[in-house]
């Protein structure tokens, strides 16, 4: 499939050319590169219909999640922002991709190299200490873990 | 020629008569350690060689130079503001012991980049100065160790002159995302110097210091330098270690740096560059001294790019792309084929589709890294009654607000339930991101465009709007979903401020094609054949600026005397 589309382009491709053409004034970047991708060449026509019945965000739990206190006020702001964002994700759900192998990381050949397993002592373990904000030697403080009845 | 295989960490020192026919790049004039005073256009010189050569002549001392660069930044910080963080004292100390040791004939007390003024980016980490990321979370955080790019510029000699601004950990594009303050262009000080490394470009192009350290993860080193006219290089995945630099998106982030020559930027990547045991993403590849093939332009002939192949990418100079902007990348194509090269379009399938995939990918990752800023062990804490209360009170208080909206984000996308949709397809979207630059890749050397669908635009414009912010990575973003190393160099200028805005051409390579290489391919009738491949990211920007006529890129402030 992949190779298809590039063969076909390949084909294709002209020679740059500089004639200096009247232009007509151009849609906005943000117009253009947002909109839905109903000119892919992965896009079928099922699915790029009726895509994705996924229920949009919950704020106050994704927040409880992140461990982040949203005020009613950040999170009145936060939603129709995360929504709209949330919405324009939605459109690889329209996308063609079976059959291809997700990609963890670039694969530019970086190989993990993995060190001795032999403890080695970090010189500067006091810049380490200075920089907690509650510690108690040798404790780093923190109040109750769990606050339950 | 035969590439240099050794690996040469040091610059070959250039104390040597100069025999005119064979003379390497080197500066104009040794006495010109400043940048040009005045406009007259011109090919960008190295500021580092010319650095060198009065250090080792004894023509300048490194303290008179450090003083020259503070005042020039001590004058133009109120209007630009790159810098959080100035370590100017500390800067002054250095120069004059470094003075010190070379009056005493010490041996070796000229490293490479010996008297050298850098900027690091303030996701950095660097031992003796406060490191923020941008944050109020890390307001006052001084880190235990350098960044093994900061340590190695060190170890070379270079002075670190202070922390450059940026959008909070790395987020944003525009340099307005910092909890500390805006950064202006110094172009015109209405714009944005562009982001996340807006700081470190814009102290560059206001010649605050020689060099600086940035980090791009969707084009934070690329689209700046195209906003404020200065050589950017975004090194191939791997190739810098990424140790000390606060993680945003483990599998996207690379340090970059920035130049106002190729030249430079070329001898900070051979500093930087190479394996860390610190981090186990870093390649082990060689590390080539990659200036010492940028040779001066009397040493080539006259259609130096001859036989290389370049695609021009289709889908960047089409719609949403500013005019201005496509006149200049065309400009730049035909400058290179003037050069000799053979420039074709090229179109890539799947390149819209990055975008998001981008976002998805590079929230997710951060909604995992950024769960160490807890208010526990670093930065600042929010008491709370119980432990949660303090990380949610922490986190609340000390994170800005896109900061958080992508983490939020990307906690939706990894949730259950929700993984396969968005995040196991932007993988697969990756896949397809790959495949689609290295098809190109093995018809073209080199594949261009430009850094950004516009020059930089006004502070404000984009602050309400994520989306209208993320459409301006489109650009940028693929190139990191798929490894690749990318080089910006400024080819033009659109109209805007008092003399125009700067525009900058993105040249990208194969994986390690910062230099040489060789590529091994077979005919048909079974024989293997090695294939010298000319394609050198920093071989082709460096003579497309050195043949640059017409052009200066040093902006208007710094003629103001």
């Amino acid at each position: 499939m992949l190779s298809a589309a590039a063969a076909a382009s390949a084909s294709a491709i002209p020679r740059l050319r500089f004639a200096t053409q009247p232009r007509l004034r151009r849609p906005s970047a943000r117009s253009h590169w947002l909109r839905p991708l109903s000119s892919s060449s992965h896009v079928t026509p099922a699915a790029a219909t009726g895509a994705g019945a996924l229920e949009p965000p919950d704020l106050p739990r994704l927040a409880n999640a992140a461990r982040i206190s949203l005020s009613p006020q950040e999170a009145e702001e936060f939603e129709p922002k995360i929504r709209q964002v949330v919405d324009w994700f939605g459109q690889l759900q329209a996308v063609d991709l079976q059959s291809i192998e997700p990609s963890l990381r670039a694969g530019t050949g970086t190989g993990s190299s993995l060190r001795e397993d032999k403890p080695e002592t970090f010189a500067n373990r006091d810049a380490i200490v200075e920089a907690i904000p509650s510690y108690d030697d040798p404790y780093i403080k923190v109040p109750r873990v769990l606050n339950k009845e | 020629m035969p590439p240099p295989l050794q690996a040469h960490r040091l610059l070959i020192s250039h104390r040597r008569i100069p025999t005119p026919a064979r003379r390497r790049f080197t500066a104009a004039s040794s006495v010109q350690s400043a940048p040009a005073m005045t406009l007259a256009p011109g090919p960008a010189t190295s500021s580092i060689l010319s650095i060198r050569e009065s250090l080792l002549s004894g023509e300048r001392t490194a303290a008179d130079i450090t003083s020259e660069y503070l005042s020039r930044l001590r004058r133009t910080e109120p209007s630009v503001r790159s810098f959080i963080h100035v370590a100017d004292a500390a800067a002054e100390r250095e120069a004059e012991e470094l003075d010190r040791r070379i009056a005493s004939g010490e041996k070796d007390a000229v490293g490479p980049l010996a008297g050298v003024l850098v900027g690091v980016k303030d996701n950095l980490c660097t031992a003796n100065m406060p490191s923020t990321g941008g944050s109020r979370i890390l307001d006052g955080y001084r880190p235990p160790y350098d960044a093994t790019a900061v340590q190695r510029l060190r170890e070379a000699g270079a002075i670190v002159v202070g922390k450059t601004n940026l959008d909070e950990f790395g987020m944003g594009s525009t340099t307005e995302g910092s909890a500390f303050q805006v950064t202006t262009n110094p172009w015109d000080d209405s714009r944005v110097p562009g982001g996340s490394s807006g700081g470190s470009a814009s102290a560059v192009s206001a010649r605050q210091c020689v060099v600086s350290l940035g980090s791009d993860t969707g084009g934070s080193v690329r689209q700046p330098a195209s906003f404020c006219g200065v050589v950017g290089l975004k090194p191939t995945y791997g190739r810098v270690s990424r140790f000390g630099l606060m993680a945003y998106a483990s599998s996207l982030d690379v340090v970059g740096c920035f130049g106002s020559s190729v030249f430079d930027t070329a001898t900070i990547l051979s500093v930087v560059a190479g394996h860390d045991k610190m981090d186990s993403t870093s390649s082990s590849q060689d590390v080539p001294d990659y200036a010492s093939e940028l040779v001066s332009l009397d040493l080539l002939e006259s259609k130096p790019l001859n036989g290389l192949r370049i695609g021009v990418i289709q889908e960047t100079l089409g719609e949403g792309v500013d005019n201005g902007v496509v006149s200049s990348i065309k400009g730049a194509a035909s400058h290179l084929e003037r050069l000799g090269s053979v420039v074709e379009e090229v179109s890539l399938p799947s390149f819209s589709l990055g975008l998001p995939a981008y976002y998805i990918l590079a929230s997710s990752e951060a909604s995992s890294n950024l769960s160490r800023y807890d208010g526990i062990r670093y930065g600042r804490q929010v008491s709370a009654d119980d432990l949660n209360g303090i990380y949610g009170e922490s986190r609340a208080n000390g994170l800005g607000h896109e900061v958080k909206m992508r983490i939020l984000m990307g906690t939706y996308a990894l949730s259950a339930g929700y993984y396969d949709a968005y995040y196991k397809r932007a993988q697969q979207v990756r896949t397809l991101v790959k495949e689609s630059f290295k098809d190109a890749l093995e018809r073209y050397d080199i594949l261009i465009s430009p850094a950004a669908p516009s020059a930089a635009y006004k502070i404000g414009e984009k602050i309400n709007d994520p989306l209208a912010m993320y459409a301006g990575d489109i650009m940028t973003v693929n190139v990191n979903l798929a490894g690749l190393p990318a080089l910006v160099v400024p080819c033009g200028f659109v109209e805007g401020g008092a003399a125009g805005l700067p525009v900058g051409l993105q040249m990208i390579g194969s994986p390690f094609s910062e230099a040489y290489r060789f590529s091994y391919f077979r005919e048909p009738t079974n024989y293997y054949f090695c294939r010298f491949i000319q394609g050198n990211l920093l071989r082709v920007g460096h003579i497309f600026e050195q043949t640059l006529q017409n052009f200066s890129f040093v902006p208007p402030l710094l003629a103001e005397r």
